[in-house]
Parts: structure tokens; sequence; C-alpha cells
């Protein structure tokens, strides 16, 4: 008895804000209004999204090329792609780029932001210099560091002057140095943009929490790691899926920095450049490339599930 | 309509309309050669790229304006595009049904096109053009794999000679008067260079399906549907180049080497062996004067035929005009207007019995006189090898990263270009 009655009132509960909603409709009969607002934003994602993807998905089972629609060929792409050696190492590629660079774009701006979020009268000439990156063309942020890199470039006749090195540090020629290289220039563009957004959750702790770590003896460390990384946290998750999917898409830096041919032997082509070599041009295979591409999003999707379920473990 | 119908029928209306645009994006002609009517007036447009300049504006003007003169009621529209990426435009446009009536594009983009059934097969449409060209150059617009026919007029060649640092040779201890002219005499005076000169490389270029047919590699089979250059010969040429990378003759940067790097290279002095162009002179002269000053100039390294490169001006199968398409592009491949473009742009003209006039073949002892005849006697012996069907890109980055390959010791070079062919001639299988 008691029981039915407090499910009936719970019932009432729940029903309440419904009926609410539901009467706000009735007096005002909105018809397609609301649909005429929707409009632009649906007809985007519909045509610049949906239909692209559908698209791609359909093309990935078919011999398609750029002029000719092609047949359907069932998992041939996948099969092919698979025995691709040039798959296997862009494979491999994007994912180091990712492992290597995530913790980087995690942890590195959030120093820089703590180290530059006191109002002091030099933070602001700091935060300017470590922003100027994000704001850089690709093409100038390539050029600086294709030059820098270089055989007889900035870095090289540093290490000359010095006696450091017998020979030319082969930055540019190298796979795996070419391919550290392309990272660490990915951290230096960044770091501006993802302090920035630190700086923006730095701003949200509270002062006392900070004031009762002092009073509790912690010194700098030990009130970053006990009171801003926890106070941070959820911008950590969202940096670090921004970052990853960003990463495992890598494309202007290995691309500039190989001069579009991705490295020596192809040694360094990553995802995105191989999709963009099958599924551009005159000769373009759209079949195989729209493969390639299904199967990345299938990654970054998982990637993505992955940190998620790890933050909502973490919040729970 | 009730809410549910409006809804469904908004739904439908979307998805109509995206159907409707993808449809676009993956229309294409039909291949098919229209029957022309013969008149030659409406309006065409004229499309070529990176011409448009202070050197060739008023030259097309003029061309285009004498064309209208002569021909009454006929409008050309001249657009002229950057060629980076040029064959993304053209996919583009062929991909959207919208091919400008005449294109300016050589033999390779040509091929792609005339397969998707795009452009017009000239042996059907102006039979009586082939007599107005050089035989070899018709014939490289020929494309057997597509059954024989002919889907661009010829228009201008290039080729060039060799062009060396003497200075490099001697200090090197080589004779600057004894320059290499055989892939045999290239390859030994690279190794010498490579011993005594640490510094210093002959070669900075890696090879390419027409540098393989200048070493006598059989390219493709006879119908033109398979590449074969990993045979036994091909073999060979590819490991010249892995001995010498062995020696250090060849620097790492090579392997990943376009050519720009290469001219950059010969300009600074530090390589002694440039194929060039007909106008790499001018070009050495203004921008490397302690170059030029001990410039060697030798004939194009080739053990079989020299290579060459066409240009050539295709016609859109489904052109609304196609009489006055034709009429122009044969306007412009004629002979007084090749000539005229030659002079102009140091090329060589595609139009029977032009490269026997007199600009081509007196010389007055000028260094840039003799380049000229020099290289216009080498397109008489010239081929245009690169097979059509060999993809400008996909291919040739292939090719490349598997030569890179071998060359580290990645792997052998008979299983390096065996993996070039086998990607090839996929794509070609695929192309069907």
């Amino acid at each position: 008895m008691t029981l039915s009655v407090q499910r009936r009132t719970s019932l009432k509960r729940a029903a309440r804000p419904a009926r609410r909603a539901g009467s706000v409709l009735a007096t005002h009969r909105w018809g397609l209004t609301p649909w005429l607002f929707l409009l632009p934003g649906l007809t985007v994602i519909v045509l610049m999204v949906l239909v692209p993807f559908a698209n791609t998905l359909g093309l990935s089972f078919t011999d398609s090329t750029l002029l000719r629609q092609g047949e359907f060929v069932g998992w041939d792409n996948f099969r092919r792609m698979f025995a691709d050696e040039r798959f296997t190492t862009a494979l491999l590629n994007s994912t180091l780029y990712t492992v290597c660079v995530v913790p980087c774009m995690v942890v590195l701006p959030l120093v820089l932001a703590t180290l530059v979020s006191s109002a002091g009268r030099l933070t602001g000439f700091f935060r300017t210099t470590m922003y100027l990156p994000v704001v850089m063309s690709p093409v100038v942020v390539g050029l600086i560091w294709t030059t820098t890199l270089d055989k007889r470039g900035l870095v090289n006749a540093l290490f000359s002057t010095l006696d450091a090195v017998a020979e030319p540090v082969p930055f540019l020629t190298d796979r795996w140095l070419l391919l550290f290289s392309a990272m660490f220039v990915t951290v230096w563009t960044g770091l501006g943009y993802y302090m920035v957004i630190y700086l923006a959750a730095l701003a949200n702790i509270d002062q006392s929490l900070y004031d009762a770590a002092a009073m509790d003896g912690a010194g700098a460390v030990r009130s970053f790691l006990a009171v801003t990384v926890p106070g941070v946290r959820s911008t950590m998750t969202l940096i670090a899926v921004l970052s990853s999917v960003a990463a495992f898409r890598v494309f202007g830096e290995v691309y500039v920095l190989t001069g579009g041919t991705g490295g020596v032997g192809g040694g360094d082509l990553t995802m995105t450049m191989l999709i963009q070599r099958e599924g551009t041009g005159l000769q373009a295979r759209t079949g195989y490339a729209g493969a390639i591409s299904l199967v990345m999003f299938v990654i970054l999707g998982a990637l993505l599930l992955a940190q998620l379920a790890l933050q909502r473990k973490r919040s729970s | 309509m009730t809410p549910a119908g409006r809804r469904t029928a908004l739904i439908a209306g979307l998805a109509a309309g995206s159907l409707m645009l993808s449809a676009c994006v993956m229309g294409g002609g039909d291949g098919t050669t229209k029957k022309s009517d013969g008149k030659v007036s409406g309006k065409i447009t004229f499309q070529t790229w990176n011409l448009k300049n202070d050197k060739f504006t008023s030259y097309f003007k003029d061309l285009i304006a004498d064309f209208e003169k002569a021909h009454p009621g006929t409008d050309i529209r001249w657009v002229d595009q950057p060629a980076e990426g040029y064959q993304d435009k053209l996919s583009a446009d062929a991909a959207a049904g919208s091919l400008p009536d005449v294109v300016d594009m050589g033999p390779e983009s040509a091929y792609t096109l005339a397969k998707a059934g795009v452009l017009l097969d000239l042996n059907k449409a102006d039979p009586k053009a082939e007599g107005r060209y050089v035989d070899k150059a018709w014939k490289a617009m020929t494309f057997e794999g597509l059954g024989g026919g002919t889907y661009g007029y010829p228009w201008y060649l290039n080729t060039g000679p060799s062009f060396f640092n003497k200075a490099l040779f001697k200090k090197c201890g080589l004779n600057p008067g004894k320059l290499p002219a055989t892939y045999d005499e290239l390859f030994d005076q690279a190794e010498t260079m490579a011993e005594k000169c640490s510094d210093t490389m002959m070669i900075a270029r890696m090879p390419a399906i027409e540098t393989f047919g200048e070493y006598g590699v059989p390219l493709m089979d006879a119908g033109g549907k398979k590449f074969t250059y990993n045979n036994a010969k091909g073999v060979e040429y590819v490991e010249r180049f892995r001995k010498l990378y062995a020696k250090k003759g060849i620097g790492e940067e090579a392997l990943n080497n376009l050519q720009t790097k290469e001219v950059e290279e010969f300009k600074a002095g530090r390589l002694a062996y440039l194929p060039g162009s007909s106008y790499t002179l001018d070009d050495l002269k203004a921008t490397a004067p302690d170059v030029y000053k001990d410039l060697g100039i030798g004939p194009r390294i080739s053990d079989s035929a020299p290579n060459m490169y066409l240009e050539s001006l295709v016609v859109n199968a489904a052109t609304k005009n196609q009489s006055l398409a034709t009429a122009f592009a044969t306007y412009v491949t004629d002979s007084a207007h090749q000539l005229t473009f030659a002079k102009k742009a140091s090329v060589f003209p595609s139009s029977a019995g032009t490269l026997d006039d007199a600009y081509f073949t007196q010389d007055d002892k000028d260094p840039a006189t003799t380049v000229r005849r020099e290289s216009a006697d080498q397109v008489r012996k010239a081929v245009v090898w690169w097979p059509p069907a060999f993809s400008g890109s996909a291919d040739s980055n292939t090719l490349r990263e598997q030569i890179a390959q071998a060359l580290l010791g990645k792997k052998s070079v008979k299983a390096a270009l065996d993996a070039s062919v086998r990607y090839s001639n996929e794509r070609l299988k695929a192309d069907k």
C-alpha cells in the first residue's frame, strides 16, 4: 500500500514538467516554426557531414575512381589496405604521433598557463609570445622549420660550430628524426592555443583552495598537483580529446617538412597523407581512399569513446 | 498536410536535394564523339596554365583577336590558372562535367580523361589532322591502350642539354674536356667524384620513368596494357644508382628530392650535373653567374633516344561547339603560330616541318643559339618516353619511394621495382 502511494506520487512529480512543456506547445501552436529555425543548420549538417559520410561509406565498398562510379567489391578495399605496406606505415606513424604528442599537449600548456596565470608585468608579453605560433600561417611555420632543420640549417650550423657532431644531423631525411621533428613543430604551434584554454580553466579555481593548501604547508609543486590539476581535470580531458584527434589526423607538419613527398621511401606517410594521395588527382582511387577514411573514422571514434569512458569512470 | 506529413516532406526534400548534389559530383561525360556541324561559330573556353603573365599575355590576346577576326561570330574566352595542383583542378572540372572546351595538357592527364570518355578522339573527329604534325608527337597523343584513338593536338615540345659544372670536374680529378654522354660514363665519373670529393655530388636526381626509357629499359608491353620496367635492364639501371649511393656518390636528400632542389644545388656549386631544358641556360646566367662562368654543355645523357616532353591541346568531347573548338586548337598549333610561340617561350614546335626553320638550324656561336640548335637536333631524335598510362603523381611517387627503399637497403632492387610495377599495373587494371 505504502509502496503504491509512493509510486503514484513520484509518477505525478515526473509528469509535472512534461505537462508544463505540453501546455507551452499547445498555447503557442508553433507548427513549422522550429523546423524553419533548424533548417539552415540542419541543411549544412546534412549536406556537409551526413551526405559526404554516407557517400564515403558507400564508396569504400566500390572500386570507384574519380571519373568512374565503380562497382560493388565487398571487402576488397579493406583486404588490399591491410596488405598495403604504405597503410601499415601510415597507421604506425599516426599512432606514434598521437602517443607522443598528446601527453605533451596535455601537460606542457598547463605548466605554461600556471607560470603565466599571475598578473605580473611580463606575463602579458610571455602569453603573447607563446600564442604567436598559433596565429602564424602553417606555410610560414613549415618554411621556418624546414630552413632551421635542414642539413645546412641553423641547428646543424650550431652543432657544427660547437663541434657537437661529425656529420650534419639528418633531421629531414631520417625517417624517425623527421617524424619527431614534425611532432616538435606540432607541439610548438599548439602550446599557445591549449595554454589559453587552460588559462580560462585556471581562472575558475577558487583562490581559497590555494590559500588553504599554503596554510597546510604545501609548496608550489604540491599546490600544483593537489589543487591545480584536480581543478582543471575536465579541461585536461577536453584537451586530450581535441589533441588526440588532431594528432592522429596530422598532415600539414609532415607534408611541409617532407616537401610533400611523405619522406624518404615514403617512411613518414601519415593516414591523412595517404588518403590525400589516393583520393586526389586525376587518377584518384576514391573507393580505396574512402575505405582508408572509414578505418580512420573507426579508430578515432574508438579513441574518443575510450577517453570519454575513462573520464566517466574517474568522475564516478 | 499534417505535421508528420510536413516533417516527412521536409526530410524527403532535403534527401532529394542531397542526392541531386551528389549526382552532380559523380556525373561525367559519356565519352561519345559528337558529330560536328562544320560551322565555326559560337563561344568556347580555352584553358592554359601559368601563361597569363607579362611574357605571354599579349601573344595569346593577339592570337585570339586574330582568330576571332578571321572567324566572325566566334568568341574565345581565355582562362589561365596557376599550374600548381593542376591535376586537382582538372579532376574537379572533369568530375563536375565542366571541363573547358580546349585545354592545354600533357599526355598522362589526357590519357586518364580520354579513358573516362571526356576527350574528343581526333582520329574520328578530325582525321586529316595527323599529317600536320611531327609523326612521333602525334603518336605520343595516340593511346594504344585505349584502342588507338588520338586525344590531343600536339603543341610544343621540350628537351634540353646536360649542364655540367666544369670547376667541380677539375676540383674532383675529372677531365672537363671529357663530359659524360652515356650512362656508363656518367656513373663512372660520379664514382670518381665521390671518391675524390666528399662534399660534391655528380647526381642528385632519382631514376624516373622517362630516364628508364633513356637507359633503354622497355617500359610497357607492346599493347600498352602492362608495365614491364622491372625487367633485367630496369634492375641493372637502378643497381647503378644503388652502388653509387653506397659509395656516397648520391646524398640521402636526393632520395627525397624534387627537381627544384636539384637546380638549387647546381646553382650553389655543390652539384656537377644538371639535366636541363632549353631555358635553363638563361636562368643560370641570371641567377648563378659563378657557375655560368665555368659551365659545360653536352647532349642529354641517353643510351637509347633522349627524352622530350610534349604539351598538347585537347578538346572536350562534350563541347557544344566542336567545330569551333577543333578549329581554334588547330589554329593555335599550326606551323606559323607554333614557330612564334616557340621563339617566345624557348620551346620547340611539333608541327610538321617547322623545326627546319633557320631559327632552329643556324648557329651564330652565341651560347644561347648553340643550345637551341643542339636541342633542336636532339628533338629530332628524341622520344616522349613517359608512358601516358603512367600517372603523374601516384605512379611516380611510388616508383621514387620504392627505389629509395632499395637504395637504403630495405629491400632488393628487384623487389622494389616489382612492387612499383605491381602498383602501377593494379591501377591500370582497376581503371578499366
